[in-house]
């Protein structure tokens, strides 16, 4: 018979070390096992010892999955021939178990596939081919498939018989006496609470190699209530600790540890390296979804390994659904790619603005393989949510029963959080009186004639400046325990932006004419509403004036800026008539253009005495703006 | 080899009686044919309970999940001593019965992940399963004592010579309405047969703890009453069968105490280690393992052997991987069957929602 075939490189996909190669290389078959096939299996110990041991290595994927043994080094025995005539050779692992739902060999870079009623065939590759190709003598193409005559298991023994479709020139040429399997069965990441999506292990309380029973605890998992502990289901040896104590934010599903039966080796498990939570069978026979709107479907954080495309926040999954969108339109910018109730805001305007049509949403392709969460197997139409009450939408206008949220700008909470506590902390006292600005008019319109533009805020800002300077015992601020003088006379004016109030602060407001401090109030004004305004220039002062003349208010109180002591409120000018007495003593109705000013004091400073003898002063000087020089 | 017809007598446990002169007999004879099928069947609901944590653990079951392993042979037991004719109610710890009474593996997985190929369609989940002859899965902790009265007055009234099985747990024994249920079917001498399956745990709270009076077979006072050592099959078997032909001679109800144990915590949410010790669990484990006590009896008495055992576990155990397969593949049960299946046979109607705007179609 003809010399058997050396393929160049190993035989099988051996890997790892590997002897010489075995008597096999210059018998031919019938030489080399005619021996031992008449003798049967258990025989011929010696010949068998010199051959390259096998290995299998099993690996599972997940829960429930086709169980892989890897050819590493090869070992078979004979198993004499069928009734066939057909060579059998057996692949003898004492000690393996079926696993279940099948089994699949992998050698040399093809796989056998188990199959439930015993047959196995190769399908790709074919033994002895590692590299380039192997082609036996006479320019034979060896067959692609071998068919294994049987397979049997019981009692931990996986026997797998092999044949080559072209005579015997398949896997007969490895020889050994048996082999030894590592295999391990996952221990998977558990979720130990409901609301579990990672854990930590804290401590590990089996070692490697250590027996364990069913029942036993193998490890402290913290979840994010409480430390539990994980136990055991099954008897066996924890073979390999996969994540080590102290690992943090183990995601649900992950492998932590691998776990082999009682009596098999346990040193050489391998981790299987695509293992996760099991692979679902997508099945095609979806019902054809409604044409109703189809939601991508939010996913729950961290279902890893597999990622989805989008993922949803629950408010803006509602709004997507309200206006028919398609998350896809718009662009993710949460945190870890969420898409926000913000962004599907975004969508909704840019819908509004005609730029982007109404579109139903594509249904979920089909599942990625390690897809745990049944949510994501199919596209299920989603129900329409009942609009009964109506639900608002921000930044829309106000259906009938809904309100609108405006979310508060920065310097609108911090008025509000200053205001409440100036009102709250600071005892107000409030005194109101009337001034004649027939004066200031005259004087406005000869400064308007003159081409300078000033407003009657200017001098009342003046007056203001001209009055602290007289008295300066209502320049006075709070400062926790008593009235501390001020020596500077700066005064805030009140300006209404879009943003909110803000005083921008008109400083030394006594030296400085009219036409200076109306200059300063132009700018000032401009760069507040502009929202350019420096801190310096409108943190402080010692004074402030807020005139809701031009609003048409006769009348007002306004609330202190801590750590002030005074604001000044200032109506607008109205036409009173008053009765007077003229030179001749006739009763006259005479016009005046009264101005009325409320002033808020804090009493702790600026007690009720002051305030009026503060306003008498401010009366006469605005009334009088001569004095205002 | 085993001779398919090989049997053996087999003695076990004599049960404690009440008002009764002779209970069920001491030794019985148990055929290698009996013997596989009951260890197969035992090894079903156990790793079918381990799988449903399993696949709990992986949040692909959620809900409720009650699981009964370290009781598979009271479900297996009471199944052998009654017919498939004669009714049986049970609480919430009902997968293992779901499975003796008939429906697949795959259906009560398929069921507890809540897909389409589960027994009630997947809308019902684990408290929700019914089979021919089998009022399930009752959420209500001792509701199901009087329903199961109720079933045995209809036996007695078909005159079929049915009996019903009525199970509840030692933490429900000391319901109101449970003996209420004794008085009426005392006084009107129902085939009802009571079932206390006491694992020695109401939830976190032991019997001692619990109960004035431990003797759960004495409770029923008028009612005679056998215990019944619940982690033996064959001991669960004979006891029933001797309760079934009681009620079908006509002598009236008659109380059984299975004292058996749950390895499991109540539910999946309770780790179980909090109020006992992980030594006594491990210690029921191996020494009164149901499992484990069949294989040793079959064992020593050479009615079979460990490695054809072995067989069966293997099988078994693909059985359940296929079954968990399915489970998990299964597509959810469609939107619009919402409203479906609320009555048996109705012409279609709709059926309001949550709230009066939301209607369902429901199909019968």
């Amino acid at each position: 018979s003809a010399a058997i075939p050396q393929p160049a490189s190993s035989f099988l996909g051996i890997k790892g070390t590997r002897g010489p190669a075995p008597t096999c290389a210059s018998h031919s078959f019938e030489q080399q096992f005619s021996s031992v096939a008449q003798r049967g299996p258990k025989c011929n110990q010696a010949a068998l010892r010199a051959a390259p041991r096998a290995e299998w290595t099993r690996r599972e994927a997940g829960l429930g999955g086709t169980c892989l043994l890897e050819l590493q080094r090869h070992s078979l025995r004979t198993g004499g021939r069928d009734p066939g005539g057909r060579r059998r050779v057996e692949l003898w692992t004492p000690g393996a178990r079926q696993a279940p739902g099948g089994v699949a060999i992998r050698w040399g870079g093809g796989a056998w596939e188990g199959l439930d009623d015993g047959a196995i065939r190769l399908c790709r590759g074919h033994p002895g081919k590692r590299p380039g190709r192997w082609r036996p003598p006479g320019g034979l193409a060896v067959a692609r498939w071998c068919y294994a005559a049987s397979w049997a298991s019981a009692a931990g023994e996986v026997r797998v018989w092999l044949m080559g479709l072209l005579g015997g020139l398949s896997a007969v040429q490895l020889v050994g006496d048996g082999f030894t399997t590592r295999s391990g069965y996952g221990i998977l990441m558990p979720s130990l609470s409901p609301t579990m999506e990672e854990g930590n292990i804290v401590k590990w309380l089996k070692k490697e190699g250590e027996a364990v029973s069913a029942g036993d605890a193998l490890c402290e998992i913290e979840t994010d209530k409480a430390v539990v502990t994980l136990d055991a289901n099954d008897d066996g040896i924890l073979a390999k600790i996969v994540v080590e104590e102290g690992s943090k934010n183990i995601r649900l599903g992950s492998l932590i540890g691998l776990l082999v039966e009682e009596g098999e080796d346990w040193k050489h498990v391998e981790i299987p390296k695509d293992v996760g939570p099991p692979p679902p069978v997508s099945k095609p026979s979806v019902p054809p979804p409604l044409p109703g709107p189809q939601v991508s479907t939010p996913v729950k954080k961290g279902h890893a390994p597999g990622k989805l495309q989008f993922r949803l926040s629950p408010a803006a999954r509602n709004i997507l659904e309200k206006h028919a969108l398609d998350a896809s339109q718009g662009t993710a910018t949460g945190p870890r790619g969420i898409f926000t109730k913000e962004d599907a805001l975004k969508l909704v305007q840019l819908k509004q603005m005609g730029k982007i049509t109404e579109s139903r949403p594509t249904p979920v392709a089909p599942p990625t393989p390690a897809q745990p969460s049944p949510p994501q197997a199919a596209a299920t139409p989603a129900y329409p949510r009942p609009l009964i009450p109506p639900v608002s939408t921000p930044g829309q206008p106000n259906v009938a029963g809904t309100f609108t949220e405006i979310p508060a700008s920065n310097i609108r909470r911090v008025i509000a959080k200053r205001l409440t506590e100036s009102k709250s902390t600071v005892p107000h006292a409030y005194a109101t009186t009337d001034c004649d600005v027939g004066a200031v008019l005259k004087v406005r319109q000869s400064l308007v004639r003159d081409d300078i533009k000033v407003s009657v805020n200017d001098f009342i800002i003046k007056a203001a400046a001209v009055t602290l300077q007289q008295m300066p015992v209502v320049n006075v601020s709070w400062d926790g325990e008593g009235p501390k003088q001020l020596p500077f006379i700066d005064i805030s004016v009140a300006v209404a932006t879009d943003k909110g109030l803000i005083t921008p602060i008109i400083k030394n407001a006594a030296a400085k004419g009219i036409q200076e401090i109306a200059d300063s109030v132009k700018v000032l004004s401009k760069k507040a509403r502009d929202g350019k305004l420096l801190p310096e220039e409108y943190q402080g002062g010692s004074f402030s004036i807020s005139n809701l003349g031009m609003f048409g208010i006769d009348e007002f109180t306004a609330v202190i800026n801590p750590p002030q002591a005074c604001i000044l409120a200032v109506g607008r000018f109205r036409p009173v008539l008053k009765l007077t007495q003229d030179e001749e003593g006739n009763a006259r109705l005479q016009q005046y253009q009264l101005i009325t000013v409320t002033m808020s004091s804090d009493s702790r400073v600026v007690n009720d005495e002051l305030a009026t003898r503060f306003l008498e002063s401010f009366k006469a000087n605005l009334e009088n703006p001569i004095r205002l020089a | 080899m085993y001779y398919l017809d090989a049997n053996r007598l087999i003695p076990f446990q004599k049960c404690d009686l009440h008002r009764l002169e002779e209970g069920p007999p001491v030794t019985t004879v148990l055929t290698r044919e009996d013997g596989l099928r009951y260890y197969r069947m035992m090894q079903t609901v156990r790793r079918m309970e381990l799988k449903a944590d399993q696949l709990y653990k992986q949040k692909i079951i959620r809900g409720f999940c009650h699981l009964c392993d370290g009781q598979e042979a009271c479900c297996v037991g009471l199944e052998a001593g009654i017919n498939p004719t004669d009714h049986l109610i049970t609480a919430y710890r009902a997968h293992g019965f779901t499975f003796t009474r008939g429906l697949s593996v795959r259906e009560i997985l398929a069921e507890l992940t809540g897909r389409r190929g589960g027994c009630a369609k997947g809308k019902g989940g684990s408290m929700h399963m019914y089979a021919k002859n089998f009022y399930g899965g009752n959420g209500i902790v001792g509701a199901q004592v009087p329903l199961g009265a109720g079933i045995a007055l209809a036996c007695k009234y078909n005159g079929k010579d049915e009996v019903c099985l009525t199970l509840y747990g030692d933490g429900a024994a000391n319901q109101g309405q449970i003996f209420e249920a004794y008085n009426m079917a005392a006084l009107w001498k129902l085939p009802c047969i009571f079932i206390c399956e006491n694992n020695r745990y109401g939830m976190g709270t032991s019997v001692e703890r619990a109960a004035a009076s431990t003797d759960y077979y004495k409770r029923g006072d008028f009612i005679p009453g056998l215990r019944v050592d619940g982690m033996d099959v064959l001991c669960v078997r004979e006891a029933t069968k001797f309760a079934a032909a009681h009620c079908r001679a006509g002598k009236g109800p008659i109380l059984m105490e299975l004292q058996t144990y749950r390895y499991h915590g109540h539910s999946m949410s309770d780790p179980g280690v909090s109020y006992r010790t992980r030594e006594e669990i491990q210690e029921v484990r191996s020494k009164s393992d149901p499992i484990m006590l069949l294989k040793d009896r079959m064992v020593n008495n050479d009615l079979a052997s460990v490695e054809e055992l072995k067989e069966i576990d293997v099988e078994v155990r693909k059985e359940i991987e296929d079954a968990a397969q399915f489970a998990t593949a299964d597509p959810e049960p469609p939107l619009e069957e919402l409203g479906y299946h609320i009555y048996s046979s109705d012409p279609p109607f709709e059926v309001r929602g949550a709230n009066q705007w939301i209607k369902f179609k429901s199909i019968s």
